[in-house]
């Protein structure tokens, strides 16, 4: 009854679509990192890994800084406001409208926004200008080499937190109100609450967040690119995928941006898969 | 917890205003004239000065770039739900050879840095004469959605009862006709948690957009940024102003419809 044609028809449109736009690109994309403006067959890839490239190195260093800083103040930051949420609470919907808002809003204007804010000088932003009312000296965030990253990573941040809090929310729903009352009932405190009912209640709903933030922080772009947009000072607000965006088309040099963006592929993947691998077997457990 | 209540609730207050306060912030700048700024950038405004936005409105194309977002996303969220529903429905309910590994296959674009396909994407639109045309979008934006999409419809396709489906085989119905008749109205929910996620994605998409279009065949996202770049370091009140018109609509939409909004967005993280 099910011929192979239907399955064909059914598949066709999705598979048709996907191997145009995203596998054939990929196949590209290695091509091009083989033999498109290099002397030798992988002279890009020994130019980038085994001669390293400082640039390189770097953007991939401040990655691994976002994905571990992501994960350090996003997910606490989220699990104190769904605490802070969960339950009744006046108001609540309106509080969890105005954290979830910055999803929604395109990361460019996100990104704008906050290099006013972090504008330094005399038309000083309202960091500055609230540093300077409070007796302290200005800072250049964005043009500090040291300062750059962790305060792009800040706004970051201020756009995700709310998407994590409404995730972790829906777990803490999740989380039956009897194991609480017989805790109440057996005197826990509200700490020992937390570390022995809701955190491992909430496990597998972390899990998920982190997966999701680790590799978001691998690929992301966006608001780098809009904060910083020469990558700070010698690349010390680059990331991989910005370093590889300029390389290719500012610098023109296809091959090389190429060998950068199949080298970035293989490490989400590295790190993506077993992430996943552990995310399902959780579920199916 | 019940002492508790006041205090959560002032606690919450204080930090949804701060948290907040970035937004409100780019719309009351928007009111205010250069020297008003550069007076003070926490000064309210004065008076209701329209003049950033009549100087913001002369630099970009706004009404272009709105209806190029509303038509690249709503031809892209129509396919890419039609495709994935499709799709979804035959990994959900057919048995065929390498069934597994063609949907691992797929949801591995849920991973794949979009990075990596903008250079061969750029060359391949650039020889099709695309280049600079908001259609080259609408390729890249539904293969990148389908994942996701396709991963959301399975499991919901899973989680319905095979009985009417079944029913309708039996009077004559021909499997694609079950899917298309029977099934997809019954995905509904599903479907509307998909275009939603979808519809969001794809309006704030910028790394695509950047690389493919330009000035007046540009999105919204892309629109911002060439208005905001050229208006940032001589005029931050027509950058707000800027920024305004390009948020706000799409912030009314939210605060409106945030219930399936928020539960759109959330949706692939949650399981469906």
């Amino acid at each position: 009854m099910q011929s192979r044609r239907t399955v064909w028809l059914l598949l066709a449109p999705a598979l048709a679509v996907y191997g145009l736009f995203v596998l054939w690109p990929i196949a590209q994309s290695v091509r091009f990192s083989l033999f498109v403006g290099s002397e030798a067959v992988g002279g890009h890839f020994a130019r980038l890994l085994l001669r390293p490239d400082g640039r390189f190195l770097r953007a991939l260093g401040n990655n691994v800084l976002l994905v571990l800083l992501s994960l350090l103040i996003q997910l606490p930051c989220a699990m104190g406001l769904a605490l802070l949420l969960s339950g009744r609470l006046p108001g609540r919907g309106v509080f969890r409208t105005i954290f979830f808002a910055p999803m929604v809003i395109p990361t460019v204007a996100i990104g704008f926004l906050w290099r006013f804010i972090y504008q330094p000088g005399w038309q000083g932003g309202l960091l500055n200008q609230l540093l300077m009312l409070v007796g302290l000296g200005t800072v250049d965030w964005l043009g500090n080499p040291g300062i750059d990253l962790f305060a792009i990573i800040v706004t970051v941040s201020w756009r995700h937190v709310g998407f994590h809090t409404v995730i972790f929310l829906a777990g803490l729903q999740g989380i039956p109100e009897e194991i609480y009352e017989a805790a109440r009932i057996d005197g826990a405190t509200v700490w020992e609450t937390f570390r022995d009912i809701t955190l491992p209640m909430m496990r597998p709903v972390i899990a998920v967040s982190a997966t999701l933030s680790l590799v978001g922080s691998l690929k992301y772009f966006d608001i780098f690119y809009v904060m910083s947009p020469v990558g700070g000072t010698r690349g010390s607000a680059d990331l991989v995928t910005t370093y590889m965006y300029r390389t290719a088309f500012s610098a023109l040099n296809h091959g090389y941006g190429s060998a950068i963006a199949v080298t970035l592929l293989v490490i989400t993947l590295l790190v993506a898969v077993p992430a996943m691998r552990l995310l399902q077997g959780r579920r199916t457990q | 917890m019940k002492t508790w209540r006041p205090f959560r609730f002032s606690i919450a207050a204080v930090l949804s205003v701060i948290f907040g306060y970035p937004l409100l912030w780019m719309v009351l700048t928007s009111f205010k004239s250069r020297a008003e700024l550069e007076a003070s950038a926490w000064s309210l405004p004065t008076r209701f000065y329209l003049g950033n936005f009549r100087d913001v409105l002369s630099m970009g194309h706004f009404g272009r770039y709105y209806l190029n977002s509303i038509v690249v996303c709503g031809v892209s969220v129509a396919v890419a739900s039609l495709a994935a529903a499709a799709a979804a429905y035959a990994f959900a309910r057919l048995r065929f050879r390498g069934k597994e590994a063609l949907f691992l296959l797929l949801l591995s674009g849920m991973m794949i840095p979009v990075h990596v396909t903008l250079i061969p994407l750029h060359r391949m639109m650039s020889s099709l004469g695309l280049l600079n045309s908001p259609v080259a979008l609408i390729g890249p934006y539904i293969a990148f959605a389908l994942p996701v999409s396709t991963f959301i419809l399975r499991a919901f396709f899973e989680s319905l009862p095979r009985d009417v489906e079944d029913a309708a085989q039996l009077d004559g119905c021909s499997p694609i006709g079950a899917f298309w008749h029977v099934a997809l109205p019954l995905a509904a929910p599903a479907l509307a948690t998909v275009i939603i996620f979808n519809f969001v994605y794809m309006w704030n998409e910028f790394a695509f957009a950047l690389t493919l279009t330009s000035g007046t065949t540009t999105t919204l996202p892309v629109g911002i940024y060439e208005v905001s770049r050229s208006s940032f370091s001589t005029h931050v009140p027509g950058m707000t102003a800027g920024l305004t018109i390009g948020v706000i609509p799409g912030l009314i939409v939210y605060f409106i419809a945030q219930k399936h909004i928020v539960k759109g967005m959330t949706a692939g993280a949650l399981g469906g």
